[in-house]
């Protein structure tokens, strides 16, 4: 074996082995904090902010922002407590208001002017993202 | 002016009894501990998926109303409309009897 070749030879086992250790280093790497990569394959889901949320509660609180308020139509009962509530689930009641899917006649009227962001970002806000 | 004056006192009288007239919460546990805890836990404050609501402290009138749209499918949820279609009037007022006197972290919030 010439020198030249025994040099070739060798560098392409060190690139080889540092290949193998950068991959090895990723692996654990990934395997530390999985989150990032699930999170690149998929489309980044929006995460609801409670603090973009406060220009919107005004819509909000005429009826929600009242203690033992009541609605009086279509039928007198009191309207539901949301502080604490789950967050997907006052997201999901926003969207089945926006779709007509639930049919209270103001709620309809709110929900449809919401985007999905700023329904995000009050089932957040509600959910106790803002103390 | 005077009818109306008490007009309104006869309203605000049917509003109070109304809401005393609850059902009642301990037949309601029972109930609650066969229909909805598997789902929402056993008093309401621990659903087993986020977007499940948490029915402890709820207020009672509330969840009369939409356990009664669940039934009627006014309010369209195949699951709910499932559990409560089965339930009388009755049974949906001790349900709401039970799960609103049960503590959470459900609370006022402006």
């Amino acid at each position: 074996m010439s020198n030249r070749l025994r040099d070739l030879v060798l560098g392409m086992a060190c690139m080889l082995a540092l290949g193998a250790n950068v991959a090895l280093a990723q692996k654990k790497q990934a395997k530390k904090n999985p989150k990032p990569a699930a999170a690149l394959a998929q489309q980044p889901a929006y995460v609801g902010d409670p603090k973009k949320a406060h220009n919107r509660i005004a819509m909000c609180e005429g009826c929600h922002g009242i203690p033992d308020y009541k609605t009086a139509y279509p039928q007198v009962y009191h309207v539901p407590m949301l502080g604490g509530q789950q967050e997907a689930y006052i997201a999901a009641a926003l969207h089945a208001y926006k779709s007509g899917q639930r049919s209270h006649p103001s709620m309809r009227g709110i929900a449809a002017s919401l985007s999905d962001e700023a329904i995000a970002d009050l089932a957040a806000y509600y959910a106790g993202g803002l103390k | 002016m005077r009818p109306v004056a008490l007009a309104f006192a006869l309203l605000a009288f049917s509003l109070s009894t109304a809401a005393e007239a609850m059902g009642n919460a301990e037949n309601g546990k029972a109930k609650a501990a066969q229909v909805c805890a598997a789902c929402h836990g056993p008093d309401g404050a621990k659903p087993t998926a986020p977007d499940q609501p948490i029915l402890a402290g709820q207020h009672y009138d509330y969840l009369v109303r939409a356990l009664s749209d669940y039934k009627t499918g006014k309010r369209a949820n195949p699951v709910m409309k499932v559990f409560a279609s089965p339930l009388s009037k009755q049974e949906i007022e001790d349900l709401a009897a039970w799960f609103a006197r049960q503590k959470s972290n459900l609370h006022f919030q402006r």
